[in-house]
């Protein structure tokens, strides 16, 4: 008998526990507006919204949050409302499959804006092209999920219902390798990953790229995102007589990397791409991250009249966690699919037609509208035509542009 | 008590005097409050109107040089050892005018310069071809083999000076790489320590 | 090899806050045969203590002379009272039910600490910020040792001369021996042993939140999971060291860390190894070493060979 309660309340302690667990990934989307009748669109978002990355995902959510609203207030497709669905994937790709999954069975979702992990989109593309479901990613960097994994030898298109806005690592790493070259007169690297798909990929074409440039490679090392103790990867920094660092990997352990190789006495700076382009980088980091660089896509926000409005009104919307490194793309991701969506429902006589999904995905191969980040369209692989990247440096608390380049691929 | 109250006030339920019963203010304490009140009403209308009185230039917000360009690689011209030329073209969008002032590149061993010489003046919304040359200083440190080369241009608007790299894809990385291979004789690879300049 | 010195402080450093958290582990598990799987969260928590003192108790501009004493004392606190929360609600029960039971409730009491930090403590859902240690890094030699790493320095040492002392002269201590060698004899000889039971969970607790505010000052940042795979290195410490000796403890947390160092440092010179040299297959090394070390001394390296008391 008392064995048998002990197994209750072991099981009720664990069922608790699970419940919390669940509680991490529940939906915590607040919906975009109140519904002015017609047909109701939901835009589905995918992003980590809580753990180390949640940062960018929050700034994401609210984005794409922000564009249904205001795409609700000017009616901008007629006799359509659109909300918002937000999914937390945590950055673990087998939760972005799950939600991904979940957003194939609501069938009044079109559009998925997301994820920010590049990983995460590997798990996610197939299930939601299975469904014909359009997937803009505001965030995705890697070439592969476009191009194909032979992407450098032959490119092929991999989903038809994929598309991305942000800037491929194809164009990020050799741009920040130019930079470090050229510019910053860096000629000794040590390159650091975290070994994940976005963090290896990014370091593989910065290293290339650095390579053919002349400068030389002292030490690689990769690093494992779970720990916080880099001490020894430090020493080794220190001891290879390098004279800049890149790490290909995110913020969370970009900023406690830098404050330890500083801290091991090589005061050199450490160079990395949009993943650490986040206030929380150096945060992290304290003040040894002054003069570390980041490259990051999309022009400085300062320079776009309609990054200008779009920041205005994010402020204006009172939203409590800023809109991050990839807001302006979240934004023009989330339109992208609104632009499709109402030529297909313009197209259709003002009603969404049964085959929806199919025909948005189809539109949005053909868009093209003034956005936050500048024209947006997409090219025949899906991804952004418009291609522009800024070197970011860490100064005074905050990122200073130090200067943009423009990609013309034709 | 139910806690409901009187349905209806009977006799004797006024909790006070009903507003008709009250003496009503004299008419004096009613004018020195309007008085006031006017004078106020009328000043707010009249700063409402003079903060948003149609002003002669609430000036559109220029857009920034590098937003308005596109630069496409078009061909290579020619090649002469140290020295190599191109055509790229320069599209700018309709809007302000733009002035180009300078045309550079950002590899050591070499230098850049165009044909219009910069500065330059581009017409709003037209596009022109410009013809880069490029003189090998140093063979040994030109890059023979970059991954994403660029061509870094100064633009001028009335609104902003900037500098911008332009990434001109992998047309322009096959070109460089080959023709920087001819222009500094890819069989018999100069010396580094002993740079040759040429002026052609 | 200028960089070995560095690379052996830097595996110490480590290693001693393994180490720490390690002795909770190992005094539980000798006195009542429990892997008390919860112990690295009990750890975080007591990180979140500390910082609640910090920032929500202490005015700002403390005094780090001032404040850090007292924010050992918050984490010591919080650590504790979960601790012995958890052996009162959550064990204690299960004292005489099968194995299983406790190790799964300690598998879920782990994940509702977890979850509970992550949901109650304010902003704690990312990682949050911890106070530094003001000053620069002392240089000995070629060797630097950070502002943030001299408290566990001092700390480490110190707690286990603590440890010593209470375990092997004061009447409980020798209490909490008897209970571990043969429980019921102990309490036939008038030993409390249930008292002794929540001391050793206490105990625990104290050196782990004294591990949690070293691990703050180290790395700067606490977050709701840094009790997870830092729970399971200093759970390898106390195998490896031999469950059940708190020595063991500490040596086991201390050859964990010089191994992780140095297998960072060098393992990729070896010829045809540089793939697997990285700091992430640190983490592989130090389970090879920890099997090798079990093959040759299944009981663990200060371990003494006990018959399996069922």
């Amino acid at each position: 008998m008392r064995q048998r309660s002990l197994i209750a309340i072991t099981a009720a302690l664990s069922a608790g526990a699970l419940t919390l667990t669940a509680c991490g990934s529940r939906d915590s989307g607040d919906n975009g507006s109140d519904a002015k009748g017609g047909t109701t669109v939901t835009i589905g978002i995918d992003a980590p919204l809580t753990g180390d990355l949640s940062a960018l995902g929050l700034g994401i959510k609210n984005s794409v949050d922000l564009a249904v609203k205001n795409a609700n207030k000017k009616e901008y497709v007629k006799g359509v409302t659109f909300k918002v669905e937000a999914k937390d994937d945590q950055g673990q790709p087998s939760s972005g499959q799950q939600n991904s999954t979940a957003f194939v069975t609501d069938k009044s979702v079109l559009g998925v804006v997301g994820p920010l992990n590049s990983s995460v989109a590997e798990s996610m593309q197939k299930v939601l092209d299975d469904a014909k479901l359009a997937q803009v990613s505001p965030a995705n960097t890697g070439p592969g999920l476009t191009q194909g994994p032979d992407w450098q030898k032959k490119k092929v298109r991999q989903y038809k219902s994929y598309f991305r806005t942000a800037t491929t690592d194809a164009i990020q790493g050799p741009y920040a390798a130019e930079y470090v070259f050229n510019k910053a007169k860096k000629k000794k690297v040590f390159v650091i990953d975290d070994k994940k798909t976005y963090g290896a990929g990014l370091a593989a074409t910065f290293t290339d790229a650095f390579k053919k440039l002349g400068g030389k490679v002292v030490g690689t090392e990769h690093i494992n995102p779970d720990t916080k103790d880099f001490s020894a990867v430090a020493t080794k920094v220190k001891n290879s007589g390098a004279d800049v660092v890149y790490y290909g990997g995110e913020y969370p352990q970009a900023g406690p990397l830098t404050k330890q190789i500083k801290a091991a006495g090589a005061k050199v700076p450490l160079v990395g791409g949009d993943g650490i382009k986040d206030d929380t980088f150096f945060k992290l980091g304290g003040p040894a991250a002054t003069g570390d660089y980041a490259t990051s896509v999309g022009a400085p926000v300062e320079t776009l009249p309609s990054a200008k409005q779009f920041v205005a009104d994010y402020k204006a919307a009172g939203y409590k966690e800023a809109y991050a490194a990839y807001g302006g793309y979240s934004y023009d991701s989330a339109w992208s699919i609104i632009e499709a969506i109402k030529k297909v429902v313009d197209d259709n006589d003002g009603k969404v037609p049964s085959d929806a999904r199919a025909k948005v995905t189809a539109a949005l191969q053909n868009v093209s509208f003034d956005g936050v980040t500048g024209k947006v369209s997409f090219d025949e692989y899906g991804d952004a035509t418009n291609k522009q990247l800024t070197v970011y440096s860490v100064k005074d608390g905050a990122w200073k542009a130090v200067e943009s380049g423009t990609y013309n691929g034709s | 008590m139910t806690g409901i109250g009187p349905l209806e006030p009977g006799e004797g339920t006024w909790a006070r005097e009903p507003a008709e019963a009250r003496p009503a203010p004299r008419p004096w304490r009613r004018r020195t409050l309007l008085i006031p009140a006017t004078a106020c009403a009328v000043l707010a209308a009249g700063a409402a109107l003079w903060i948003t009185r149609p002003r002669p230039a609430p000036p559109p917000e220029l857009p920034f040089p590098a937003q308005t360009v596109t630069v496409t690689f078009l061909v290579g011209r020619s090649t002469a050892p140290h020295r190599l030329a191109f055509d790229v073209r320069l599209a700018v969008e309709p809007g302000p005018p733009l002035t180009v002032t300078r045309v550079s590149q950002p590899y050591a061993g070499m230098s850049a310069e165009s044909e219009p010489r910069a500065p330059f003046r581009t017409a709003a919304g037209s596009s022109r071809v410009i013809t880069v040359t490029m003189r090998v200083t140093e063979c040994g440190r030109v890059p023979k083999n970059a991954a994403l080369p660029f061509l870094e241009v100064t633009l001028r608007n009335a609104r902003a000076i900037q500098t911008q790299s332009f990434i001109l894809g992998p047309r322009y990385t096959r070109y460089l790489s080959r023709a920087l291979g001819e222009a500094c004789g890819e069989s018999t690879p100069s010396s580094p320590k002993h740079p040759r300049r040429l002026n052609s | 090899m200028n960089e070995l010195p560095q690379q052996l402080v830097n595996g110490l450093l480590l290693g001693s806050m393994y180490g720490l958290v390690a002795i909770g582990y190992t005094m539980v598990y000798g006195i009542v045969q429990l892997i008390n799987f919860a112990h690295g969260e009990i750890f975080m928590t007591g990180a979140f203590g500390a910082l609640t003192v910090y920032v929500y108790i202490l005015p700002d501009g403390t005094s780090m002379w001032i404040a850090l004493p007292l924010m050992l004392v918050g984490a010591i606190v919080v650590a504790v009272t979960v601790a012995v929360g958890a052996e009162r609600f959550a064990y204690r029960p299960l004292r005489s039910a099968p194995r299983l039971a406790p190790l799964i409730t300690a598998i879920g009491l782990s994940l509702a600490l977890q979850q509970a930090v992550w949901a109650w403590y304010p902003e704690a859902k990312s990682a949050r910020t911890f106070p530094s240690i003001p000053g620069g890094p002392f240089e000995i030699g070629n060797v630097t040792i950070q502002t943030g790493d001299v408290f566990l320095v001092a700390a480490a040492p110190l707690s286990m001369a603590v440890l010593a002392y209470f375990v092997m002269r004061t009447r409980t201590g020798r209490g909490m021996q008897a209970t571990a060698q043969d429980p019921d004899t102990a309490k036939l000889m008038g030993v409390n042993t249930d008292r002794i039971i929540v001391i050793a969970f206490a105990l625990g607790a104290a050196f782990a939140a004294v591990g949690s505010v070293a691990y703050g000052f180290k790395y700067g940042q606490i977050d709701f999971r840094m009790g997870f795979i830092l729970g399971l290195k200093a759970f390898t410490a106390a195998v490896l060291g031999g469950i059940g000796n708190i020595y063991g403890a500490m040596l086991g947390g201390l050859v964990l860390g010089v191994a992780e160092a140095l297998s960072t440092a060098y393992i990729a010179d070896i010829p045809g190894m540089d793939k697997f040299g990285s700091q992430s297959w640190a983490d592989v090394w130090a389970f090879v070493l920890l099997i090798l070390v079990l093959l040759l001394r299944p009981q663990g390296l200060l371990g003494e060979r006990v018959a399996d008391r069922a």
